[in-house]
């Protein structure tokens, strides 16, 4: 499956000759981990929309991607998508990851889809529409993935500017106290709960924060101390 | 009984799951039938999506990890670790060789109990409830071990960036090794239960086959992959944390002997022979694991203040029982990361259902939903099918058809 | 723990994941396994709410799953007891601040017995499960 392997920048090289300009800003990130040290390889691009699939259609020569997912940074006046694949997996200690950036300006979010070259990214597609905002053309299948139907249009969680997450949407659930009478129920019958009730609170309503609790243990081994 | 008049579609959940009555994971599946095969399958996620993306911009790194930890209480761990090698990288610490070894130590041990705990799964779901209850009794030696470790059974609490919170020191390996020991002799045993029983071989065999191309295609990872061989694993292609000093091979079917076909019964024989990797692994790290600080910085001042002067943006990946599980940071100068994205191993799996349910029968539905180990509370994602005759069954209907198909086997 | 003679069965329990990053759910699962064996207290776990006379919630609520919290609950039958475990359901644990969550479960329906911990431990279940049968019974033994 593969031929010979490149080195990270005879990669780079192959894909700034063949596009030029709209590849930049080519970088290697290289870290050794562990006490042999060996290295592990990055390799970040950034490419312009329109040599986007050119660029994954040369990649799948070299060697048959993997994408992992499509993310996105909202990064002030422009929307930076990071697509991340990784090639040449199936070689001991030789994988790299290859990453592309694709800045997009704000009054043109429109990317076009891989699908049809890659079809295992129709759900990060999907999930990007909803969660930036981006339009996807021709993607086969525009629902929305993650956040309810009734979720209101045009609120982007990801995205930092005003269409984000208003404030009035957003529930502080530890600061809510202990219903002491409760709100009307949704309930049909009654059961005689307030006088049994504030007795088993008391007994089983210990340490409840808003942070995590140490659970409760019969002979306690560790106390887990959690820092914030 | 699945070719009537169609029924209206009511917008309930029905509830589909790894797989018993208590393990209710909301997804929704809505199933073209013709008789009693799917003809075509579709499935929308979403519903245990409680914005852990957004609540993460807006809290600093070390709040973060104890958060990551709570994203998946199965594989709690492999979530922190990918999180921690992210932000070490943009803020350029090194982590002390100790804690990576202490870190490998921690991710197989939960290995083991994931894996022990989908074999449970698996086998209750074709309806050998002896053995769920066995491969469950057998798991909690491995949690017994993990709670003298770390001090509780899930949401560990051992990963800090920079290193680990706690050391294992050298009078807590004979207890480790003894349960390694005891996994060693029962691991005969646990293939030769599922293997060579002739009922699971009949039901397992050549159902919900997954092919060489379509798992290249759909960027599958983990078990999945292996099993219809696609050569990926994470510990083998990157050398990343201790793993780069270790000698691991990714394990396919055809180390069983015999061909790789990429059905349930491929995915049962790699699951069970990794528990064995991981044993050796573990015992590799015990002898080997080199002296020295188990943190990078342990005053937390220092350690946030150090983050908060960081740019840059990065990758940290882990693979954990059911794949590769990715943490893309980016963090512009301000205490929390400008942009956190989780991509957790089940999202790259949860495509492969579509064209390995096609052609089956109803009652192969349960087992085929298990057998790619689904988290979906790492996906945060709700599975609804869609389909022209909606027959809304219940998880009950679906194990009850599943059972009963065993015993109808069995019988002749 | 003395059991009246007006409890006639044995306890049921129903478990409803409401968007839990099932931590809590394993360690339900892991108490009917044969270490801990609810059993001999007669305590099974069944797939319908109308079977059922406890109702275990797990998990911060989701905006999706509340209407069907409220649903499951109307279906069972009297008397019924309510379990919340884990302190997600409570307070919200390290969910605090989130777009997609509809409160603590005791917003949506009323709840008897709390079990905290993140998650707890199998013991703390049972004895959760103990002290909600012993007040299914005085609900019982009140009414006759």
């Amino acid at each position: 499956m593969n031929e010979t392997i490149l080195t990270p920048q005879e990669l780079i090289d192959r894909f700034t000759t063949a596009f030029g300009d709209a590849v930049s800003e080519p970088r290697i990130q290289i870290r050794a981990e562990g006490v042999k040290k060996n290295q592990n390889i990055n390799i970040w691009m950034t490419i312009t929309r329109d040599a986007l699939k050119p660029a994954i259609s040369m990649l799948k020569e070299i060697s048959y991607p993997h994408l992992s997912v499509i993310s996105g940074w909202d990064a002030g006046e422009e929307l930076r998508m990071q697509y991340i694949f990784s090639i040449y997996f199936g070689e001991r200690h030789g994988e790299y990851m290859v990453i592309f950036t694709v800045p997009l300006t704000k009054d043109d979010l429109v990317l076009p889809t891989i699908t049809d070259i890659m079809p295992g990214a129709l759900f990060t597609e999907r999930e990007k529409q909803e969660m930036f905002g981006v339009t996807i053309q021709d993607i086969p299948d525009g629902r929305r993935l993650f956040l309810p139907e009734d979720f209101p249009e045009g609120v982007y969680p990801l995205r930092k500017d005003e269409t984000g997450i208003p404030d009035k949407m957003v529930k502080h659930l530890w600061e809510l106290g202990r219903p002491t009478d409760r709100p009307v129920p949704p309930v049909t019958e009654k059961e005689e709960e307030p006088k049994t009730e504030a007795g088993e609170k008391k007994v089983k309503k210990e340490e409840k924060t808003g942070k995590n609790t140490t659970p409760e243990e019969k002979k306690p081994e560790a106390e887990v101390k959690k820092d914030e | 009984m699945s070719d009537g008049t169609p029924t209206k579609k009511a917008p309930y959940v029905v509830p589909i799951g790894p797989i018993h009555p208590a393990l209710k994971e909301p997804v929704q599946f809505l199933f073209e039938l013709e008789g009693e095969v799917v003809k075509k399958a579709d499935f929308a996620p979403g519903q245990t999506h409680r914005g852990i993306e957004w609540m993460g911009m807006h809290r600093n790194p070390v709040q973060i990890v104890h958060l990551t930890d709570r994203i998946c209480g199965i594989c709690g761990v492999t979530h922190s670790l990918s999180f921690a090698r992210a932000v070490e990288q943009i803020v350029d610490i090194e982590v002390p060789a100790r804690a990576d070894y202490i870190r490998v130590i921690i991710a197989e041990l939960e290995r083991i109990q994931s894996h022990l705990l989908w074999a449970g799964v698996a086998a209750h779901e074709l309806g050998f409830d002896t053995l769920f209850y066995l491969a469950w009794r057998v798991r909690e030696e491995s949690m017994d071990v993990i709670e003298y470790i770390t001090g509780n059974r899930v949401n560990y609490g051992l990963v800090q960036i920079g290193g680990v919170r706690r050391d294992i020191v050298s009078n807590q390996h004979p207890t480790i090794k003894k349960c390694l020991d005891g996994y060693r002799d029962l691991l005969g045993k646990m293939l030769k239960l599922f293997l060579k029983d002739t009922t699971i071989a009949i039901r397992c065999k050549d159902t919900g086959v997954l092919t060489f191309e379509k798992a290249l295609e759909l960027s599958c990872v983990g078990p999945t992959a292996r099993a219809s061989g696609v050569v990926k694993d994470l510990r083998h292609d990157y050398p990343y944390s201790a793993y780069g000093d270790l000698d691991i091979f990714p394990i396919l079917p055809s180390a069983y002997g015999g061909e790789i076909n990429g059905d349930v019964y491929d995915r049962i024989i790699v699951r069970l022979l990794e528990i064995e990797q991981s044993i050796g692994i573990i015992e590799t790290c015990l002898k080997e694991m080199p002296e020295g600080p188990i943190l990078w910085e342990p005053k937390l001042p220092k350690l946030l203040s150090a983050c908060k002067k960081a740019q840059g943006e990065s990758v940290g990946r882990h693979e954990a029982p059911r794949g590769e599980c990715l943490h893309y940071v980016a963090m512009d100068g301000h205490e929390a990361p400008a942009m956190w994205k989780i991509k957790a191993s089940s999202y790259s799996n949860l495509h492969s259902w579509i064209p390995i349910l096609e052609g089956e029968q109803l009652a192969d539905v349960p087992i085929i939903v298990a057998s790619i180990d689904p988290c979906l509370s790492c996906t945060d994602r709700v599975a609804v099918v869609r389909g022209v005759q909606q027959d809304l069954m219940t998880k009950e209907d679906l194990h009850r058809l599943s059972v009963e198909k065993t015993r109808r086997i069995q019988g002749c | 723990m003395k059991l009246s003679p007006s409890f006639k069965r044995s306890l049921w329990v129903f478990h409803f994941n409401a968007g839990s990053c099932n931590g809590c759910d394993i360690e339900i699962v892991a108490t009917i396994t044969p270490r801990y064996d609810p059993e001999r207290f007669g305590v099974r776990l069944v797939g319908s709410p109308k079977h059922a006379d406890v109702l275990l919630v797990t998990g911060p609520v989701t905006k999706k799953m509340a209407p069907r919290l409220r649903r499951v609950y109307e279906q069972m039958p009297s008397p019924k007891v309510v379990i919340c475990i884990g302190t997600c359901g409570q307070s919200g644990g390290v969910f605090y601040d989130s777009y997609n969550l509809d409160g603590p479960v005791d917003e949506i329906i009323p709840v008897d017995v709390y079990v905290p911990g993140c998650a707890p431990r199998p013991e703390a279940i049972i004895h959760g499960v103990v002290t909600a049968l012993t007040k299914l019974e005085r609900i019982e033994g009140g009414e006759k």
